[in-house]
């Protein structure tokens, strides 16, 4: 991709607009697809209607021939099937952007420096089925409905320069078996679309694609996907879960892969419940997780408590929404840190880990799987409704590098003499017997105990034990802990490095990589576990930057207090809580603020 | 009862008995449920490695400290939910959930239809004593206080959340769990103590979920239902009883002369949560399909 010349580069920001149940997913996944299918890379970022059916929804593609990291800044192009999705979204719009209509469904107000298309939709579409009515039988003409997705891409891939074979490709492949004059109506629907717009595109102006030669093998698939198939990978077994947005497509997903990889899942009556089941499986042996969002993470607090008392591996997702209490259930936050963190009564220990990309989702699903089964405690692991719901294309996984943990066994010698459970050792990990261990009983249990799971509250026992169960942690700060972060940007002085966590990543590299490009030295050194943190990497990184920006997306500014509390680092903060994911501009902004201070 | 959890070694009450002294108070009705569990656990052949018996918090929720067997002592009112992950996730083993009418009936108590759904094969054996025990006097689900209504003499001492009488009603756990079509439903009582090993015993053995409310008077917090209660209010299910009858046994639940003992409602032809999950996987077993190199090129 480095070989790119400037003349060849693409950098195109689509936006797809219209009523919920109008085509515009349909249509921009066909999008994303014909456009990862020219070798390019591709970044959606949609919105959706909190509403059961109706209002608007919003699908955008950044289509780039280099590694894309956000969803970009301006609209280069916008397609409005509706008068609402035009209303709703041609804010973000570059001036001169070009704007392509459902003529058939509305005329858009003026707007000088833009450039408009107007295309027929529906009646383009109606009129190709209706082209072939008389070799479609009575039944099934009925029930076929006018290609208009199909006269939009055609017209789009037009638009872009894109070549249209691809689609035909893909038309043939999909519509095959339902007979020749359903793929000749497609396939004239699409080169009709095209065909419009290359009758008015005169000397105008339009953005190019250019495709770029595929060398490795890649994939299009969204957050919540690699999440769960990070899952299956690092070898849960088991999965319990309660429907909540934007987790619920992570059951969705395993309900149809887990009976084939041997494992359950339990669609539990709440979250509560999701949880409880997960700690029972785990505790007989079995690797468990839950996907929950902020709702659910809330109702989970005492459990996630009582695995950390009675020591139990478990990994619970927690893909952040928007807003408190029911908030905006479809929009994105970073605001369920304080509870991934603090949320418990009194304290016991659990790790919090992060997601930053599609990509890293499968990767911080297996860490989070062998974290959990090596220190035995809660995992929480991070993403957020962006994230979750984001497509990307992204190199196949190289399935060889995945390591997997077991959790620490009794040997048959410690079985046969007094098995302790809960046995203090150098790393706070005591061997865990899995019910069936002849010689293994114990109880597991979230009321203070000894060694041997026996329940105690005399004052020296407490101490030990409680510092025995945090020792785990320190054991993990202090080993592979200490390099769970990526550094990116400038390796020695820093006139400005942020610290940041999460999904932010991409936007991050991006709008540092503009800065760097002007010539400002500026540094980014991005957590990936959150509990307990590279205390030593982030100091060391402080000292090497004149001024520290902690960006994030809650109204308070948690990591930045996490942070502050852990390693008294002074930074600046910039908190923002609106339920959009950050665009580059924003952050470029903040650098150059800073900078100029 | 899974065949695989059934020993062939013989173990006798006293081998599940554990090496922790029960902290409950003399007299209490948890010793006669607890000796009745080591019978039936024995008569059954339980073996010991694979069975965990799994409990909410209260009194009687401390019973799997005093038992050999592996132990779950979780949280209030989640037993049910922690069971439930044990044995769909490993169908080898015995699973017996065990606590009190707080634990199960008032904070656990959305668990139990849920529970009843799935029909895992679990035997949940409640020790009523109609009353918060640990908490000390307040009153439970079960609690038969007068209603403040009533303007009775309630001694404040006693029922210390209801010092002027209950404003809400006591539930019918057994007529909610013919209700719910929980697939084994009985009651016992602790001072009948071979017939609630009876009845633990045919818990044990029923495939599916079942539910025994064993009465179990609290000496220290309840002077009202209390053993000589118990004994004078009980009376033997009668012998001509059809459990599987699902009207009558409803009849027998709602019944006002006393509490009848014995198994009451039973519900054989229902289907098991692990039942269903084994069709699943048996339907995908021998194909390539779970293959998570497959999984990720199906995104290609």
């Amino acid at each position: 991709m480095s070989q790119q010349t400037a003349t060849h580069a693409t950098d195109v920001v689509v936006r797809l607009a219209g009523e919920s149940g109008e085509g515009v997913v349909s249509l921009g996944d066909l999008t994303v697809q014909m456009l990862s299918s020219l070798g390019l890379d591709i970044y959606t970022f949609q919105t959706f209607p909190a509403k059961i059916k109706g209002g608007t929804v919003m699908y955008q593609i950044r289509v780039h021939s280099g590694v894309t990291l956000s969803q970009g800044d301006g609209v280069d192009v916008l397609i409005a099937l509706s008068k609402d999705g035009y209303d709703s979204f041609h804010m973000g719009m570059r001036e001169d952007g070009i704007l392509l209509y459902d003529s058939d469904a509305f005329t858009p107000p003026e707007s000088p420096g833009r450039t408009e298309y107007g295309l027929p939709i529906s009646t383009l579409a109606n009129h190709e089925k209706q082209a072939i009515r008389s070799e479609v039988e009575g039944e099934q003409l009925k029930r076929l409905p006018p290609p208009k997705n199909i006269v939009g891409l055609g017209a789009l891939m037009r638009l872009i320069s894109a070549p249209l074979e691809p689609a035909e490709q893909y038309i043939r492949d999909l519509f095959g078996r339902k007979g020749e004059p359903i793929v000749r109506m497609n396939i004239n629907a699409l080169h009709v679309g095209a065909q419009h717009i290359e009758d008015q595109i005169g000397a105008k102006r339009t953005p190019h694609v250019y495709p770029v030669p595929v060398e490795r093998e890649r994939l299009t698939i969204n957050g919540n996907q690699m999440l769960a198939i990070g899952a299956l990978a690092a070898g849960c077994r088991f999965y319990a879960g309660y429907p909540i947005t934007p987790a619920s497509d992570i059951m969705e997903f395993l309900a149809k892969e887990m009976p084939k990889f041997g494992g359950e899942l339990i669609q539990a009556e709440d979250e509560i419940a999701a949880l409880g089941m997960c700690l029972g499986a785990s505790f007989a042996g079995k690797k468990a997780m839950t996907a929950t969002s902020g709702p659910g993470l809330s109702l989970m607090v005492e459990q996630i408590n009582l695995g950390g008392q009675a020591e139990i591996p478990v990994v619970i997702a927690d893909i952040q929404r928007g807003g408190a209490s029911t908030g905006m259930p479809t929009k994105t936050s970073q605001g369920d840190l304080n509870l991934a963190v603090y949320g418990v009564h009194n304290e016991s220990p659990r790790i919090v880990i992060a997601a930053s990309s599609v990509e890293d989702c499968f990767w911080t699903s297996v860490d989070a799987f062998n974290l959990a089964e090596k220190y035995q405690c809660p995992v929480i692991l991070l993403s957020d409704q962006a994230l979750a719901t984001r497509k990307c294309t992204i190199p196949m996984p190289e399935l060889d590098k995945v390591r997997l943990e077991d959790r620490l066994k009794p040997t048959s010698e410690e079985l046969s003499n007094g098995f302790r459970r809960f046995e203090i050792t150098e790393t706070g990990v005591s061997p865990m017997s899995i019910p069936g261990m002849a010689g293994g009983a114990y109880v597991s249990t979230g009321i203070e105990h000894d060694e041997l799971s026996n329940p105690g509250y005399d004052p020296d026992l407490a101490q030990r034990m409680k510092a025995k169960r945090f020792l785990k942690l320190e054991t993990l700060a202090k080993s592979e802990g200490a390099s769970y972060y990526r550094l990116w940007g400038v390796k020695g002085h820093a006139k400005v490095g942020i610290i940041a966590f999460g999904s932010t990543e991409g936007v991050l590299r991006e709008s540092t990589e503009r800065a760097r490009e002007e010539g400002y030295k500026v540094a980014h050194l991005h957590c990936r576990l959150i509990n307990p943190l590279p205390v030593e990497a982030i100091k060391e990184f402080a000292a090497r930057c004149d001024k520290i920006l902690i960006p994030e997306l809650n109204w308070s500014g948690q990591f930045g207090h996490w942070v502050r509390a852990n390693t008294n680092i002074e930074y600046r903060a910039f908190a923002k809580d609106v339920g959009l994911p950050f665009a580059p501009n924003e952050i470029y902004n903040q650098i150059i603020e800073l900078l100029a201070e | 009862m899974p065949e695989t959890a059934v020993s062939q070694q013989q173990y006798a009450p006293k081998d599940y008995k554990s090496s922790l002294k029960p902290i409950w108070c003399p007299g209490c009705g948890d010793f006669g449920v607890l000796n009745a569990l080591y019978k039936a656990m024995s008569i059954c052949g339980l073996s010991p490695e694979k069975t965990v018996i799994v409990s909410g918090i209260g009194c009687s929720s401390r019973l799997p400290g005093f038992v050999t067997t592996y132990g779950f002592h979780s949280v209030h009112g989640r037993a049910l939910t922690i069971a439930t992950g044990i044995k769909v996730s490993r169908p080898d083993l015995n699973v017996v959930v065990v606590g009190g009418d707080g634990d199960g009936y008032s904070i656990g108590a959305g668990h139990i239809p849920h529970t009843a759904r799935r029909n895992p094969d679990i035997t949940y054996l409640i020790m009523n004593n109609n009353v918060y025990g640990l908490t000390k006097g307040q009153v439970s689900p079960t609690s038969m206080v007068p209603m403040a209504s009533l303007q009775a003499n309630i001694d404040p001492k006693r029922w210390k959340t209801t010092p002027y009488g209950m404003t809400e009603d006591y539930i019918n756990p057994i007529a909610m769990a013919i209700a719910y079509d929980i697939s084994f439903v009985a009651r016992g009582f602790s001072y009948r103590p071979n017939q609630l090993t009876e009845i633990i015993v045919a818990g044990l053995q029923h495939k599916g979920f079942s539910l025994i409310d064993a009465f179990s008077p609290c000496p220290t917090f309840n002077q009202d239902q209390t053993d000589d209660y118990y004994k004078e209010q009980t009376y033997d299910v009668p012998e001509d009883h059809d459990p599987t009858d699902r009207v009558k046994a409803f009849e027998l639940a709602l019944r006002t002369d006393g509490y009848p003992i014995g198994v009451i409602y039973r519900n054989d032809t229902k289907h098991s949560i692990m039942e269903e999950q084994a069709a699943l996987k048996a339907r995908f077993a021998g194909q390539p399909s779970g293959s998570v190199s497959a999984l990720l090129h199906r995104f290609v």
